[in-house]
Parts: structure tokens; C-alpha cells; sequence
């Protein structure tokens, strides 16, 4: 069981304040991923729910306990680290066990749950050697065996893909994944990869300068972002923004055509979100906005074509491979009905109907 | 036949290499095996008489008073050692730690440790001679004003102090040598790791003997083998504070006084003898080298690559 409430979370370091009052509750058994751009302050939110660093100002409440200075060994709360932090002097079972028989577990008890955790993680055959002999998937999966032994209320992982190539990383995902359905703990993971939030996540929180974007699933993210850094940050190749003015039933871009407007309220100026898959190319004129390929990007299964708009924004737009277009061919891009984002000109917030 | 040419970074590695061999080998390497070859004559001051093969070496370890000299000053070094090994060393490593947890107040008292290192042997030892001064030393005095005044003594002047006297300023001197060693090998432990720790104890005691510990064994390998290797030349500060015959009544003798004596006379005790002397220089070497290899060795093997 686990229930995490954060309350008015602020961080100071010095007179700097990079958390500014963070407020969210975490389910038992959610994962949750924390994301943002470097510098947004996930990691260290990460370390006040792990108790490395004191909460400034706040309250963080874990099963009805207040935590805030509580000793991070005595929060119930166990952390993998981006640079997996294995004892280099210890073998895997030794890493294993020290954290385990500190908690005053008996020989017995602690044998078991390494034996249980290496099982499931596949390291009964690597028990005996030393991290540096480890490769770095195996360093990741003894970090995780690590965490598992002490049967923590709550996972926390800080970036713990980012030192796996890339081939190795796709596949550490999954297994993570999984050991979360197998042992259904809580799990606060952090990246700043938005592929492996969606893959991940039960619910994402999405943050930037050390305040809480949005926080939601997945889904809810990438059909309905809250405003316009959501909305950028979250899907590949990104969203374009195109700042239009809603005049009548036509949403019109400064000297380049203009669009049909959905509902919404007010005229005024604007700000269209369009993701990849939300627009279509055509090569004849027809009714959309104006603009000229500037490169694209061949994928197999399917491409992006790169479109700069007669107002100078920079478009993707997703077209099937056979489909390729030549650098300044000029072009009309149409929006796909229903599949247009709306934010205010103003502060980037969704404008709902 | 190939052809040696010189070229650009060889003639470099050459020129930055032949001039620093030289000197090694002219006031290193040639006066240690000189050493060798004179324990094994016999010697008139400065004249070289008969070869009598291995009678110095006889002399200095089975020979009494020689004997008893040999054992009493090799007894003296050994308890410098293991004092100096807890007082040094220990302490140092305690500081360490301390200086590297950043308690507050660190960065003055890096600096504050280490700042005795830099004053010469020679100050610390008159100055430390002063503290101990029977009537105007700042110990006896410090002792008299919060009321101990029956604790006051001549700490230099009696045997049961005197030895311990001197490793205490040595102790202070020196201090911040393995200080700084161990704190450079703590600064190199990947905080991750020490967050990793911190996760799952808050006992400093299991951290300090778990984790930090094994951690800085490449720090402990040079200030131990170091401290060794210093504790059996030990001269400086003996010769200055005790003086050269180690007194009162040879308590602060150690092998480098009684060799020094020995090999090149006293003003007490007009004999002087190379013979012998060198032999005592050839033992002490062997010795030192034999231990200081053996500790090395065994200590390197409890290293681990962070």
C-alpha cells in the first residue's frame, strides 16, 4: 500500500527557489512518471520524495505519515540511480544484501528475496561478480534487484535508461514495465524522454521551472494538452504552433490563407496547435495554408515533410512514404477536421469550446 | 644495419630524462651501495682497514652494549609507529571526514589542518620544546591555570613522557598529511553512491565502515606505507627535542639517532664507526623495504577501481 500526497512542495536552494509549490497525489500502485526538459526540477523532487535533500517548504505525506523528516532509510521508499551507484567493493549478492540486512531481516529472509529478486531480474548467474565486470544492462537489472530486495512501499528511478544504448534501452523499458505488473508497487520514474513517459506511465506529470504542467495519462496529454509547452513537449516530431486570427468561421494566417474554424469562443488572435498526423500536403492550390517544403525525413513507413509557412513557422507533417516532396516545392497544408489544438495568443492555455 | 636516428620527441625525452638520472644515481644509487660495501669492512675513522665479511652485522645485533642499543631504539620506533599510525592516521581520517561532510566551519578548518605540514621540522620542534617546558612551558602553565597543577611535569626530562612527548608534536605536525590523502580519495567517491547508502542506513558507523572506508583502501596504502617508511627514519624531531644520545636515559632513542651516533661519533661519546654504522644502515633499510613491500602489496589488493 501507498498513498502520496505532496503539498505545496517548495525547494530552495540558497536564495534560489527551483520548486514552486508542487502539489500532487500518486495512487497506490500508479506508475508515474515525472518529465520535463533539463533543469525543470524533476530529479529533485525525486530527491525530496527520497529524503536526500530537506523540503524547503510543504508537506509530503506518505500512507497518512508525515515524512518530511523522516531518514530516507526510514521512509518505506527505495531508489534506483541513473549511474545504477552499485558498491564497487561488493559482489551483486553482497550489494544486494547489505541494504536487506540492515533492515534487520534474518539470514534466511534476506537469502530468500535475493534469490526471488535475481529470478525474476535473471542474475542467479552473476551473483558472484563485481560491478566492474558487469555490463551496463546487468549493472541496471542488480541496481533494480537492489531496490526489490528491501520490498519498498515506493520505486523511485532517476533516469535509469540513460546510460543504456539505444538498443539496450527499448528493451529495459519493457522489462521494467513488466516487473511493475509482477510486483505492483508504486513507481515514480524520472526521464526527460517523452517516449519512454508514454510507454511507461499510468499517469504523466509534465513539468517545467519547477511548476507542474499537466499531469494526466497519456492519452489525455496527447489529445488534450493543457497548454502549449504540453502540447510541444509531448509527441515526435513536435506540434506546430501557427498563429492565426479568428475572424468569422476562417482561422487566417498573417499573408497565407486560411483555415475553417471549429467552435470556439470569440474571435481574436490565437495560437492553432497541428501535429504531424493532423494536417495533409497538397500540391495544387486549394484552400489551406500556404508554404514551401524545406526538407523531409524518409522513415520506411512513413515520412515527415518539413514545411515552411508563409509566416515564416516551421511545419512537420506526416505523409506515406511513396508520398515524397522536393525542397521548395510550394504546397497547401489543410488541417484534418477535429484534429486542430487551440491555445490562447495570450498565455498558451487550451481554449475550449 | 639499421640506422639509430634522434628524433624531435625522442631527443626531448632524452634531454628531460638523462640530467635527473644523474643525480639519482650520484647521491641515491652510489651512496647506497657504498653503504653495502662499507658494512662489510672493518674502519679507523675515515680509513678502510681489513674486509671481515658479515662481523659488523654480528657486532650491532648480538654484540652487547650494541645489543641492547639495537633492540632498545628498534623498540622505541615500533611504539612511534603504532602511535603515530593512530594519532597520524586516525586521526587524519576522522578529520577527513568531518572536512568532506562539510560540518560547518570546513573550509577554515581544511586549511587550519593542513597549515602545519608547511612549517619546517625544525620550528615545530623548538617550538613544541618550548610548550613542554618544565616552568614557562604553555602546557605545565594551561595545566596549573583550569587547576591541574599536579599534572604539570618536564615532559622532555623524564623517561615514562618523553617518547610520547615528541610523537605528540610529530602527531600535530604531521596530521594533516593523511588528512588531505583521505580527503582526496573520499572527494572521489561518486555521490551517487553515497545516496545509494544514505537510502538504506543513517548510521554513520555502518557508512564510514561499509562503504567510505573500503572506498579510500588506495588513500590508506600511501599514508600507511608512508608512515612507515617515516616512522623508521624517524630523526628530526628526536634529535632536536630529545637530542642525539635519545634522552633521558636513551628512552627517545630511535634507529636514526643510534645510527647517526654510531657511524659518525657524538660529542658525549667520542666513538665513531663506519663499519658499524653502515651495517645498522644497511639493516634498517632491508627492513624497511622488506615490510614496506610486504604492506603495500597487501594493501593494494584490498583496492577497488571506483
Amino acid at each position: 500500500m501507498a498513498q502520496l500526497s505532496l503539498r505545496g512542495i517548495k525547494k530552495r536552494f540558497r536564495d534560489t527557489e527551483v520548486l514552486h509549490g508542487i502539489d500532487l497525489e500518486i495512487g497506490d500502485r500508479e506508475f508515474v512518471v515525472f518529465v520535463g526538459p533539463s533543469g525543470c526540477g524533476k530529479s529533485t523532487l525525486l530527491r525530496l520524495i527520497a529524503g536526500l535533500d530537506p523540503i524547503s517548504d510543504g508537506e509530503f505525506v506518505l500512507n497518512g505519515h508525515r515524512m518530511n523528516d523522516v531518514a530516507p532509510s526510514r521512509r518505506g521508499i527505495a531508489m534506483v540511480f541513473q549511474s545504477y551507484a552499485l558498491y564497487p567493493h561488493m559482489d551483486v549478492y553482497e550489494n544486494m544484501a547489505f541494504g536487506a540486512r540492515l533492515m534487520g531481516l534474518d539470514k534466511a529472509e534476506v537469502e530468500r528475496r535475493i534469490a526471488e529478486a535475481a529470478q525474476m531480474l535473471r542474475l542467479e548467474a552473476l551473483l558472484k561478480r563485481k560491478p566492474r565486470e558487469l555490463s551496463g544492462g546487468q549493472r541496471q537489472r542488480v541496481a533494480i534487484g537492489r531496490a526489490l530486495v528491501r520490498k519498498p512501499d515506493v520505486f523511485l528511478l532517476d533516469e535509469p535508461l540513460s546510460n543504456l544504448d539505444a538498443a539496450l534501452r527499448s528493451e529495459v523499458r519493457l522489462e521494467i514495465a513488466k516487473l511493475h505488473r509482477e510486483i505492483g508497487g508504486t513507481m515514480i520514474y524520472v526521464t526527460h524522454d517523452q517516449v519512454e513517459a508514454m510507454t511507461l506511465a499510468d499517469k504523466i506529470v509534465v513539468m517545467n521551472n519547477g511548476r507542474i504542467e499537466q499531469v494526466g495519462s497519456p492519452r489525455e496529454l496527447y489529445e488534450t494538452p493543457a497548454n502549449t509547452f504540453v502540447a510541444t513537449f509531448i509527441g515526435s516530431p513536435r506540434m506546430t504552433l501557427v498563429d492565426v486570427t479568428h475572424e468569422g468561421d476562417r482561422l487566417a494566417m498573417a499573408n497565407g490563407g486560411s483555415v475553417a474554424a471549429g467552435t470556439l469562443p470569440g474571435p481574436g488572435a490565437l495560437k492553432l496547435g497541428l501535429r504531424p498526423d493532423g494536417v495533409q500536403l497538397h500540391r495544387s492550390a486549394s484552400e489551406g495554408f500556404a508554404g514551401r517544403v524545406e526538407y523531409t525525413e524518409y522513415l520506411g513507413d512513413n515520412a515527415y515533410v518539413y514545411v515552411r509557412l508563409a509566416n515564416g513557422t516551421l511545419l512537420s507533417a506526416r505523409t506515406t512514404p511513396n508520398d515524397l516532396y522536393t525542397p521548395d516545392e510550394a504546397v497547401t497544408v489543410s488541417v484534418t477536421p477535429g484534429a486542430a489544438h487551440y491555445f490562447s495568443a495570450e498565455d498558451g492555455r487550451r481554449l475550449d469550446p | 644495419m639499421p640506422q639509430f636516428r634522434m628524433t624531435g620527441r625522442g631527443l626531448w625525452i632524452t634531454v628531460l630524462i638523462v640530467p635527473p638520472l644523474c643525480f639519482v644515481a650520484l647521491f641515491i644509487v652510489y651512496p647506497i651501495i657504498s653503504a653495502f660495501a662499507y658494512a662489510f669492512f672493518d674502519w679507523q675513522g675515515l680509513r678502510r682497514l681489513d674486509f671481515v665479511g658479515l662481523e659488523n652485522f654480528h657486532t650491532v645485533l648480538f654484540v652487547e652494549p650494541y645489543r641492547s642499543w639495537t633492540l632498545n631504539a628498534f623498540k622505541n620506533n615500533i611504539i612511534v609507529f603504532f602511535a603515530l599510525m593512530v594519532l597520524q592516521n586516525g586521526l587524519g581520517f576522522i578529520l577527513a571526514y568531518a572536512l568532506w561532510r562539510e560540518l560547518p566551519g570546513a573550509r577554515f578548518h581544511r586549511i587550519a589542518v593542513f597549515l602545519p605540514v608547511v612549517l619546517s621540522t625544525i620550528i615545530v620542534a623548538y617550538l613544541f620544546k618550548l610548550f613542554y617546558h618544565p616552568l614557562f612551558g604553555v602546557v605545565n602553565i594551561s595545566l596549573k591555570s583550569i587547576g591541574l597543577g599536579e599534572w604539570a611535569q618536564p615532559w622532555l626530562g623524564q623517561s615514562g613522557t618523553a617518547l610520547w612527548s615528541i610523537i605528540a608534536a610529530q602527531a600535530w605536525h604531521m596530521v594533516g598529511f593523511p588528512t588531505l590523502v583521505f580527503l582526496a580519495g573520499m572527494q572521489r567517491i561518486p555521490g551517487e553512491i553515497l545516496d545509494a547508502v544514505r537510502m538504506e542506513t543513517e548510521s554513520e558507523w555502518v557508512k564510514i565502515t561499509k562503504i567510505v572506508w573500503p572506498l579510500v583502501a588506495p588513500s590508506a596504502t600511501i599514508v600507511f606505507t608512508l608512515l612507515f617508511v617515516g616512522a623508521f627514519n624517524w630523526f628530526e624531531l628526536p634529535y632536536i627535542m630529545g637530542g642525539l644520545d635519545g634522552s633521558p636515559f636513551g628512552s627517545t632513542d630511535v634507529l636514526g639517532l643510534y645510527f647517526y651516533r654510531t657511524a659518525f661519533g657524538n660529542v658525549s661519546a667520542g666513538q665513531q664507526d663506519f663499519g658499524l654504522g653502515s651495517a645498522l644502515a644497511v639493516l634498517i633499510f632491508i627492513f624497511i623495504a622488506a615490510i614496506a613491500a610486504v604492506i603495500t602489496t597487501r594493501l593494494r589488493a584490498r583496492e577497488i577501481q571506483l
